[in-house]
């Protein structure tokens, strides 16, 4: 309840920033992908409240962004098309769900790893549809909403205000979902699998759905990406770092957490970005490795998600 | 190669998803030492070797604190010291594709009909001589039965007197060190560039996996067979093919064996 | 009719074989008392009738329907509910929410309002004690608490057939007293029961019959005087207990 009044308080302070910065182009980019990027933090969290730890969510991003740009430069309206790359992205998501048939812990973060480095070969290779290594250029920019004042919808300031809905939207989910039955059966599964299908509960469905719901958000932002660069590439938008960033943006932030993770990447990418960045400019990712690193080491309670899930041998 | 990361998961229960990028690291190293001094690249080997000693003294130092289950927890650990070597090896190579190119490598072996490109000789060579010198260290050696007992069973072999500690800490120098001087082998024959570890680690997982964690022969065997598959889809669907085969590979090894990499014990 | 019928059910783990063709049927409305020494196979025998191993030979069948091997959710949803010997808690939920998993998620006499349900498991809890632990993370309770929970959780699925192992064993004499007192109370209400424990004498308490199993076998079987009367238990049971 309390972290749900801080959110909307947090958001309406993030909505009056960019009058507050004379929306200026270059802040209001660098603000917009932190939210774009919290929100794949708090999707991937929803995932792994659900038990499943991933390194493959930029399979989900890239999804996301090839099937909204395929969609737009097909001739559809852009917020169809992003929808479109979002229904892409959870029907991706589940599929790659069905390897928690055969694997667990870590072998199913290994075979998330591997669909994410095989979609982003496939995409190198598929020159005819993906535009190969060179990509697809040329995706509409997003149409500007008549009813709202311009200068809130046109360029870097609509981008802002739709990443900000979008993050919003991902916290909004997670929270209803864990106040929901569905938060119960994904917590259940995630702290004691067996123990929850002994009093009735199927994991497989339930496994399917927190991958397909985590995988919605995912490629959604993955869409909107596209269309505020308006470019695609497979080493861009398949990019390894949608895998690793919302990994650690998310076990920094504190797992299971409604707004942990996505603090912690908004935190984060504006450290490395404005502090980082200028000091070492090519060291600047340093900053993530290490956070990763120490949370993993020194902040046991913060991975208590981690610590279970083995196989054990039961008496 | 799989060896070094076969005998991290045996004796620290921890996959070293790293591991590729240790031995882009020993590659860029013997390129630099290569580039700078000249020196051959039979002396580049151990160089390279000794090089990446502090890295396996800092790896042994980390897994040894992850807490459970290893499995995973090191598996994010070792996520988060791949980006960071990443980063580190952009920053000093600017994410330059290196290749050691010599000269005296190039030159081709004529063995009766058969003409062979003498880089791709001394790396088989060299690739048959540490197995067989690990095999013998592992089985006729003092050192080589507390670092099988360790991957056993650690308790154990503590109770019995073993220096578990020692054991393992030997063992990620060994290990890493093979990365490094695989990484100079590697460099001899492609190009290096920072983004090409995932694939290398990608490959050592799908290696463990066929010959069973620890077990030597085998992993040579599958070491063959991998580089044939790989040479195969080169050759037959060019080089773009590499990665998605690797991956799909690495998804059928996973599938077929889901009863776990570790399952397998050393010998 | 049997309730749940083991059929020629053998396990073996590598090389050990855990269980040798083990034939145990349990009656509708009965309870039923597992005696062995420790490592005899009991637990691996719940196990297989739970749903949770397959074994290497033999069948398992619930109310007419073969549920060898599980998955385990069939046996859960077909109206088996267990308790395991070492807890197996859902660690980072609180005590109210481990038992609202099963109130929640039973396929029998499900509830359609969450105030419902809440009243549900408060209920329970209250049954087993723990009323004013709902709050409680399910992973800080103390042994006697975890065995009370066990309880609630089992019996949130709202099972026809309990299989209990071990429910008395680490408790206090006071705490052993409780569960004679569970067991009686849960036989009022007309639950089946399959009970291990490791005491013969609170065992005999509660059970109609008596099963003792020694290295994978069932040597004994029948009304509590007769087990106690019978030399196998003696030499393979008994003399344990005294040390
Ligand atoms: N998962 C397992 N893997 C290997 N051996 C096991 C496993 N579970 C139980 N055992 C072995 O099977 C035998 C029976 O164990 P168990 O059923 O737990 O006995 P009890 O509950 O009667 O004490 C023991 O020798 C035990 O070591
Ligand atoms: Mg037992």
């Amino acid at each position: 309840m309390r972290s749900g009044l801080a959110a909307l308080l947090g958001m309406g302070v993030l909505a009056a920033v960019p009058p507050a910065l004379g929306f200026h182009p270059y802040y209001l980019f660098l603000l917009s992908t932190a939210f774009l990027l919290a929100a794949v933090a708090s999707a991937w969290n929803l995932l792994a409240y659900a038990g499943p730890i991933s390194f493959g969510h930029a399979a989900f991003f890239g999804l996301g962004a090839y099937g909204a740009a395929l969609a737009s430069l097909g001739g559809l309206s852009p917020w169809g098309a992003i929808a479109l790359g979002g229904l892409a992205g959870a029907a991706g998501a589940a599929g790659v769900g069905l390897l928690s048939i055969r694997l667990r812990g870590a072998y199913l973060a290994l075979g998330t790893l591997a669909c994410a480095e095989l979609l982003r070969g496939l995409a190198l290779i598929w020159s005819e549809v993906t535009g190969g290594g060179a990509g697809l250029a040329g995706i509409p920019a997003l149409p500007v909403l008549p009813w709202l004042p311009r200068v809130l919808t046109e360029g870097r300031a609509g981008a802002y205000y739709l990443a900000l809905a979008l993050l919003g939207a991902a916290l909004g989910l997670f929270a209803l979902i864990r106040r929901s039955r569905v938060g119960l059966a994904f917590a259940a599964l995630r702290e004691e699998e067996e123990r929850a299908s002994l009093l009735g509960l199927r994991p497989l469905p339930w496994t399917l759905l927190a991958f397909a719901l985590s995988g919605l958000v995912t490629a959604l932002c993955g869409g909107l990406y596209a269309h505020v660069v308006r470019v695609v590439e497979p080493d861009l938008v398949f990019s390894r770092h949608y895998s690793i960033l919302p990994l650690v943006m998310a076990t920094f932030g504190g797992l299971h957490t409604l707004l942990g993770p996505a603090a912690a990447a908004i935190a984060l990418y504006l450290l490395s970005e404005l502090v980082l960045h200028p000091l070492l400019p090519a060291l600047h990712q340093v900053g993530y490795a290490l956070a990763l690193i120490a949370v993993i080491l020194y902040l046991p309670g913060g991975l208590a998600g981690l610590r279970r899930g083995g196989r054990r041998a039961h008496p | 190669m799989a060896l070094g990361f076969s005998m991290i998961l045996g004796v620290s229960r921890s996959l070293n998803l790293a591991h590729g990028d240790l031995v882009v690291l020993g590659g860029y190293v013997g390129y630099s030492l290569w580039a700078a001094a000249g020196l051959s690249p039979v002396l580049l080997l151990p160089v390279a070797a000794l090089a990446l000693a502090p890295a396996a003294l800092v790896w042994d130092w980390l897994l040894k604190r992850t807490p459970e289950p290893k499995e995973l927890s090191s598996l994010v650990l070792t996520f988060g010291l791949s980006l960071l070597l990443q980063t580190v090896m952009r920053a000093i190579w600017r994410g330059e594709y290196r290749l050691i190119a010599e000269s005296s490598l190039g030159a081709s072996l004529q063995l009766g009909t058969l003409a062979l490109n003498r880089g791709r000789v001394l790396a088989a060579v060299a690739a048959l001589a540490v197995v067989g010198l690990l095999w013998l260290a592992l089985t006729r050696t003092r050192w080589g039965q507390a670092v099988r007992a360790t991957s056993i069973d650690p308790q154990a072999a503590a109770l019995v007197g073993i220096n578990v500690d020692g054991a393992r800490r030997s063992t990620f120098l060994l290990a890493l060190g093979l990365s490094g001087a695989t990484g100079v082998l590697f460099a001899t024959l492609h190009y290096v560039h920072p983004a090409a570890g995932v694939e290398l680690t990608l490959m050592a997982i799908v290696l463990s996996i066929w010959a069973g964690v620890g077990h030597l022969r085998s992993v040579l065997a599958a070491g063959l067979l991998l580089g044939m598959i790989e040479a195969l889809t080169v050759t037959g669907w060019g080089p773009g093919w590499r990665e998605p085969v690797v991956a799909l590979m690495l998804l059928g090894s996973l599938l077929a064996r889901s009863g776990g990499l570790a399952r397998g014990h050393a010998h | 009719m049997p309730i749940l019928e083991g059929r020629g059910v053998s396990v073996a783990f590598g090389g050990l074989s855990a269980l040798r063709g083990v034939d145990v049927a349990i009656e509708e409305r009965e309870v039923v008392g597992l005696l062995g020494p420790n490592g005899s196979g009991k637990s691996t025998l719940f196990n297989v009738l739970g749903g949770l191993l397959r074994p290497t030979s033999g069948e398992v069948w619930f109310r007419g329907q073969r549920i060898t091997g599980g998955p385990p959710w069939v046996a859960g949803r077909l109206g088996i509910g267990r308790t395991f010997q070492i807890p197996r808690p859902f660690a980072g939920l609180s005590v109210l929410d481990s038992v609202l998993v099963g109130v929640t998620f039973r396929t029998r006499h499900r509830y359609r309002r969450a105030a419902d349900r809440r009243a549900e498991a408060e209920r329970l809890l209250g049954l087993v004690g723990l009323a004013d632990k709902a709050g409680a993370r399910a992973a800080a309770l103390s042994l006697g608490e975890m065995k009370r929970l066990e309880l609630a959780v089992a019996l949130s699925s709202r099972p026809a057939l309990l299989l209990l192992d071990e429910l008395a064993s680490g408790l206090s004499p006071k705490g052993r007293e409780e569960v004679v007192l569970f067991y009686a109370r849960l036989r009022e209400r007309g639950m089946t029961i399959f009970a291990v424990e490791h005491s013969f004498g609170l065992l005999a308490q509660v059970a109609d019959r008596m099963l003792v199993l020694d290295q994978g076998q069932i040597v004994v079987d029948g009304p509590p005087p007769a087990v106690l009367a019978s030399p196998r238990v003696a030499a393979a049971y008994l003399g344990e207990e005294e040390r």
